[in-house]
């Protein structure tokens, strides 16, 4: 394994995200070709962490753009400040200053509002990181505008001119492949697929991020998470909802699985009601111990 | 890039991307280019390192990891290749274990292999080569595998014409592309005629949401095949969709049917659903549909029902449970594979029952007919 992949992973783990040679590689190779990543993987999985453990390990600022269903360019790109420029020309009344002065006054670069976009494409300093998040859930119209501007980092404003990135972000994007994104877009990235972790990834996760937590606990949330990926849910329980779980079992000071305990806390990872009427009934059953000593 | 080895790195990595284009693969020229480079920056004595770089730059969606990992191995053969790979999760099963067998769903479990429709060729011999035409209003009956992909076009295609329809009214919003002139001007009374606060106008956004009710009892045999494609693209390409199959009793495969590639989707469906090619209870189905998951149905809704009404149960139930559902719902549709046979009729107690509570009654048996389905999908 080459010494800056090594590193990498190193560094990641160091930020208390557990990795392996698979994630590490493909963040080396999107930092040094210069690629936006594209990530996909199952809800709760980290895939967002990736954008942040990425920002943090290489000291760089995040900028984050969430996605939603109608997200537009302006929103993420930028906008003018209409108060701030109205408030200007009411101060400027009495001025003996021309129309075209003033004009040029109000769309200057002290009246931009910048949005995620362009305030990646101006950053002064280090390159920043710029997570693009969920970008399954925006429109294919902003999809095609987002490939634009990932592939010269320039932007045309009007009233200014062009700008130009002076250096160019490590681009995160991030998707739950509610839909599929556009072939283009695929192309220009170098893809991620993060699965669910393994039994000992996950352990490695538990402790990672719970440091005080009792050793057999750990194990058996694992143990318990990993039988339960392999049942037919409704919504299959991620990385996520194993650490929000094994956090409240901390704080219950519980020190091993029991059926009533898991009972109690099932709204801890489960979210659907169907899936929690199948598990209750299974635990109703004895099926504990089973869940347990099913380990891979 | 001068020497002879970085001669011979790319020369292989050119070979390597032609064989997966061969193979189906989309790899355009620019990712042969960035995946030299990214050969470049990694430890070239490290079959791991390759395997991860390659794999990262070239197969962008899970669907190619199988054919990637079956081609990879075969250009850069090691002695010991399963050691090197090391304890990496496989996303997709090797192919070349077959799933074991469940009950329950045994046409599932043949159509995972893709070779099937080898089986039944009896008609080959008149099959003529698929012109646009021809596959447009051949019945679903007499398809074979790589005209499903026309059936994927088309279920993108209605997709789009979900999505991309904003309604025709404008409403006040934060941000918009037009500014928002009375409330604006209102708001400017009480700041002495100064409108400090800009109110937007945008289109009202139609969010229209699709649930799909498809019949996969016995009779349904001959179509459920190419209908569950229909709705694996569908689920695919759009993000509101909730897709239930049902025969004795109703389960919802919106997850498993969301699994990334056809197959690995079909190998879920078949551990999710016990009752395929079962005997039909249409009534009892959309009972059990209204009573758990109503909350999925509402007046931006359209609900598509993909059955041939053949219903073992009474007729009185069906109309009952269609009826509330069609209540709640912006628009209920009915796709009846059996409507494209000439000289069909819908006279069974079932469909007597469920007609009035329909607002479209649709052929579903050739592409034609899922096409001219566009027309009603807006609400």
């Amino acid at each position: 394994m080459r010494e800056e992949i090594r590193r990498i992973q190193q560094q990641m783990e160091a930020g208390h995200y557990i990795t392996d040679r698979g994630i590490a590689t493909a963040v080396y190779l999107a930092v040094t070709l210069r690629r936006p990543l594209l990530v996909e993987g199952h809800p709760g999985v980290g895939k967002t962490e990736i954008a942040k453990v990425l920002a943090q390990v290489s000291n760089a600022d995040l900028i984050r753009l969430q996605c939603y269903e109608g997200l537009d360019a302006t929103t993420a790109l930028y906008e003018w400040n209409y108060p701030r420029q109205l408030l200007h020309i009411r101060l400027d009344e009495g001025s003996a200053r021309s129309m075209e002065e003033r004009e040029a006054a109000i769309f200057s670069e002290p009246f931009l509002l910048k949005r995620p976009l362009l305030q990646a494409i101006t950053h002064e300093g280090n390159a920043p990181v710029l997570l693009i998040d969920e970008v399954d859930r925006s429109d294919e119209e902003f999809e095609a505008f987002l490939l634009e501007v990932l592939s010269d980092f320039q932007v045309t404003i009007p009233e200014i001119g062009t700008v130009r990135a002076t250096q160019t972000p490590a681009v995160v994007l991030t998707s739950n492949r509610s839909r599929e994104l556009s072939e283009a877009l695929r192309r220009r990235c170098l893809y991620l697929w993060i699965d669910y972790p393994s039994f000992d990834k996950e352990l490695r996760i538990i402790h990672a991020k719970l440091p005080g937590i009792n050793e057999r606990l750990a194990a058996e949330v694992a143990t318990f998470m990993q039988s339960l990926r392999r049942m037919t849910l409704a919504k299959t329980p991620g990385i996520a909802e194993t650490l929000d779980w094994a956090a409240a079992l901390v704080v219950l000071h519980a020190s091993a699985l029991d059926a009533t305990l898991v009972q109690e806390t099932l709204g801890c990872f489960l979210k659907e009601e169907g899936d929690l009427r199948t598990i209750g009934a299974a635990l109703d059953a004895g099926q504990l111990s089973v869940m347990l000593s099913s380990v891979a | 890039m001068s020497t002879s080895t970085d001669t011979t790195l790319v020369a292989t990595v050119v070979r390597f991307c032609r064989a997966l284009r061969e193979h189906g693969v989309l790899v355009t020229p620019a990712e042969t280019i960035a995946a030299t480079r990214a050969l470049l920056e990694i430890d070239l004595g490290d079959r791991e390192d390759v395997y991860l770089a390659l794999r990262s730059v070239i197969a962008t969606r899970p669907e190619d990891f199988a054919i990637f990992d079956a081609l990879f191995a075969r250009f850069w053969a090691v002695p010991s290749v399963r050691d090197a790979r090391g304890p990496h999760p496989r996303v997709l099963p090797e192919p070349a274990v077959p799933p074991p067998a469940r009950a329950g769903a045994p046409m599932l479990e043949r159509w995972v292999d893709p070779d099937d429709t080898a089986r039944d060729d009896s008609r080959e011999g008149l099959r003529r080569p698929s012109d646009h035409d021809m596959l447009g209003t051949r019945d679903f009956r007499t398809f074979n595998e790589s005209e499903l992909r026309e059936l994927t076009r088309v279920a993108r295609r209605l997709a789009r014409r979900l999505r991309m329809r904003p309604s025709r009214r404008w409403t006040a919003a934060a941000r918009g592309p037009r500014v928002h002139l009375r409330r604006t001007l209102r708001g400017a009374l009480g700041t002495g005629g100064v409108p400090i606060q800009l109110v937007y106008r945008a289109r009202k956004p139609r969010r229209t949401r699709l649930v799909l009710l498809c019949d996969v009892s016995g009779s349904m045999d001959l179509y459920s095949r190419f209908l569950l494609q229909f709705l694996y693209a569908l689920q695919h390409s759009f993000a509101r969709v909730e897709t239930f199959v049902f025969a004795t009793r109703l389960s919802r495969i919106t997850e498993p049917l969301g699994a990334p590639g056809y197959r690995s989707a079909l190998e879920r469906i078949a551990r999710a659903v016990r009752d395929w090619s079962g005997g039909t209870r249409i009534g009892a189905c959309l009972e059990a549909f209204e009573r758990d998951w109503s909350r999925l149905v509402d007046r931006r809704t359209i609900v598509v029902i993909l059955s041939d009404g053949w219903d073992t149960g009474r007729p009185e139930q069906l109309g009952e449970a269609l009826r509330r559902l069609h209540r709640r719902a912006g628009r209920v549709i009915w796709l009846n594979p059996l409507l494209g046979s000439p000289g069909y009729q819908p006279l069974t107690q079932g469909m007597q029952a469920a007609l009035p509570h329909v607002d479209v009654f649709h052929a579903a048996h050739n592409l034609a007919s899922l096409e001219a389905l566009v027309r009603h999908l807006s609400l």
